[in-house]
């Protein structure tokens, strides 16, 4: 095991262990937001995937998150659907897929790629998001839909119900966790490689033989899917679902924690979507339109200053150190 | 918060007479006034995107400006033709300034200048607010009233608009194919390093070209202000149907964008008649998606690139 593995599994350790002792110190509240803010960090980590090993940039990401939320809200108010709560996250699951299985087809076997693909994924985000405003009848338009109820089902015996903070809290955070494990275990097998050596040279890689249209198509499908998984765990946890839920500001907010939490790594971008929306309940209590006023700051300050996110402090840090006992 | 204000540009006027004649010609002027404005948009974006490679994505805040521009000069005693003036002038300067703080330092970092400008354009869209403050801006017409044209009567200032974007457009074309500076353009545009060699200032002439597309979509944030709804987060409707004008197209030539606008605009304008302008939105980025994947290289070019 090299030693690059080693270290993601520890932070990865560390990071559970956190999750699980969390809930001895802190009470239900504390609980739900930290709940909520996992559910972002998995909304991050599914952008993630995609960005960080092909280096396309979605700029639309909370299309498939609103998607997911859309489905999950319309599957369990709808009291003739038996199973609501599990057949809802297999819709949003599949339908935010299958929206991206469109888009990506045209998109990846069309020859888009970068900044093309990138603009594409903002209209789509801008689209979606007055499609949810303007399709009153079915999205409840402006005001979007609400007395969405907890996940509740049952599973081989095993009684699932999460209308308490508690078992809510623990069900994501083994969510978040099993995902991001998994996510991480692809890009860092052979399906990950193929990725990079697709984002250094898709030529060569497709000289070597790899279906680099259909490796891209996949992937942003995987994305898209944990994208919805997302989006409809959030509508059930927050009772209610409204078009900024697939909005642009959402899309922008989610590159900022991937971005700020390093693009790649997976769980900084968890952790940047935790701290983060921890900084904007802050500033927002203060003056709420103070905050896209310093996201736009926080972009500029991204791309000059830390390009590689906060955790590449520690390794610019760790380079001065050494770079300094060279010196000796 | 994101607009709510769906149409990308101006809403349809509707024809008064109930005859097939006057409803052709309605629509056509409608969809003139759509392709018009796209194209002025665009052309900045086709400089920019197309031409140096760069993903701005706070084009769509020259709009803007441009429009706020109009309505400051009015709102503090100005005519509408001056605020007209000033609109580009409004758009030069922080298209230059966008260039000079930021995209100079990121031509070899594209997703940088995307993340970059993308803040650029949530700090104006900010600012404009706090200093104008919330709710629409109302800009008022220089000329009310329609113009009878024999086979309908269409409003006035519609017929200026489409006038004074094909003078823009016209002089654009002359200004590159006929002026030492266009040919600088163009020799930068064909070969960076040859350019170079042979003793172009390329980072002027991407500053200056820059400027300069920044200025026309300023123009047409001008131009739009009366017929659209003033607000600091217009641009992004704009921006969105810019780009789709830009790849749609094909980068890199004038007729590309007008065959550009003409799809977009054109087929915008023509779906509002039947259906929701969300719905049209929708169905005009399917339909520009197939056109890029059955015409990877745009509308106007030859199938090679």
């Amino acid at each position: 095991m090299i030693a690059r593995d080693r270290n993601w599994l520890m932070i990865f350790a560390v990071c559970v262990a956190l999750a699980i002792i969390y809930p001895f110190f802190a009470g239900g509240y504390q609980l739900t937001v930290i709940r909520d803010a996992l559910i972002f960090g998995l909304f991050a980590a599914s952008l993630d995937f995609f960005w960080g090993r092909t280096g396309i940039l979605c700029f639309g990401h909370a299309a498939f998150f609103g998607i997911g939320g859309y489905i999950m809200a319309l599957v369990t108010l709808n009291d003739a659907i038996p199973f609501g709560s599990l057949l809802g996250i297999i819709g949003a699951v599949a339908g935010a897929a299958f929206v991206a299985a469109i888009i990506g087809y045209f998109l990846f076997f069309g020859g888009i790629r970068g900044s093309y693909f990138t603009i594409v994924t903002l209209a789509m985000g801008v689209i979606c998001q007055q499609a949810a405003v303007s399709w009153s009848s079915v999205t409840g338009g402006d005001s979007g839909l609400i007395g969405i109820p907890p996940i509740e089902f049952d599973l081989g015996g095993l009684h699932v119900d999460l209308s308490q903070d508690l078992p809510s809290y623990i069900f994501v955070s083994a969510i978040v966790a099993v995902t991001v494990l998994a996510l991480w275990s692809i890009s860092r097998g052979r399906w990950g490689t193929v990725l990079t050596a697709i984002q250094d040279n898709e030529v060569r890689a497709a000289a070597l033989g790899h279906n680099a249209p259909l490796r891209l198509l996949v992937t942003f499908v995987l994305s898209a899917a944990i994208a919805g998984l997302a989006g409809a765990l959030y509508v059930c946890m927050a009772g209610l679902v409204a078009p900024d839920l697939s909005g642009l500001l959402l899309s922008t907010e989610v590159i900022v924690w991937v971005a700020v939490g390093g693009r790649g790594t997976l769980l900084g971008p968890v952790l940047g979507a935790i701290f983060i929306q921890r900084a904007q309940q802050t500033i927002s209590s203060f003056n709420p339109s103070l905050w896209p006023l310093l996201l736009g700051c926080v972009f500029v300050i991204i791309v000059f200053v830390l390009p590689d996110g906060i955790l590449s402090i520690y390794a610019r840090l760790k380079g001065l150190f050494k770079g300094g006992r060279r010196a000796q | 918060m994101p607009p709510k204000a769906c149409s990308p540009a101006c809403a349809n006027v509707s024809p008064v007479r109930p005859d097939a004649m006057d409803f052709l010609i309605t629509t056509l002027l409608n969809a003139l006034t759509l392709i018009s404005i796209l194209m002025l948009v665009g052309l900045g974006l086709a400089i920019s995107f197309g031409l140096m490679n760069v993903t701005n994505l706070a084009h769509g805040e020259f709009v803007t400006v441009g429009a706020f521009a109009v309505y400051f000069v009015q709102s503090v005693g100005g005519s509408f033709w001056l605020g007209l003036a000033a609109a580009p002038v409004a758009g030069a300067v922080v298209g230059c300034i966008l260039e000079f703080a930021i995209i100079r330092h990121l031509y070899s970092r594209p997703v940088s200048t995307v993340l970059a400008t993308w803040g650029v354009s949530l700090i104006l869209q900010q600012g404009l607010e706090l200093i104008f403050g919330l709710g629409a801006k109302p800009v008022t017409p220089p000329i009310e009233g329609t113009l009878d044209l024999f086979f309908t009567v269409y409003p006035a200032y519609r017929l200026i608009l489409i006038g004074i974007a094909m003078l823009t457009l016209l002089g654009v074309i002359l200004l590159i194919s006929r002026t030492p500076f266009g040919l600088d353009i163009r020799t930068v545009i064909q070969n960076r390093e040859m350019a170079e060699g042979v003793g172009i200032n390329t980072r002027r002439t991407y500053a200056i070209a820059f400027t300069f597309g920044a200025a026309i979509a300023g123009l047409a944030g001008g131009l739009v202000a009366p017929l659209a709804i003033v607000l600091p987060q217009m641009g992004v409707n704009y921006l969105a149907n810019a780009f789709f004008v830009v790849i749609v197209g094909g980068v890199g030539s004038i007729g590309g964008l007008v065959a550009g606008s003409v799809f977009v605009g054109g087929l915008t304008s023509i779906l509002n008649y039947q259906i929701s302008p969300s719905l049209a939105q929708a169905i005009v980025l399917l339909a520009a998606i197939v056109a890029v994947r059955l015409r990877p290289n745009g509308l106007f070019n030859g199938a090679s690139r």
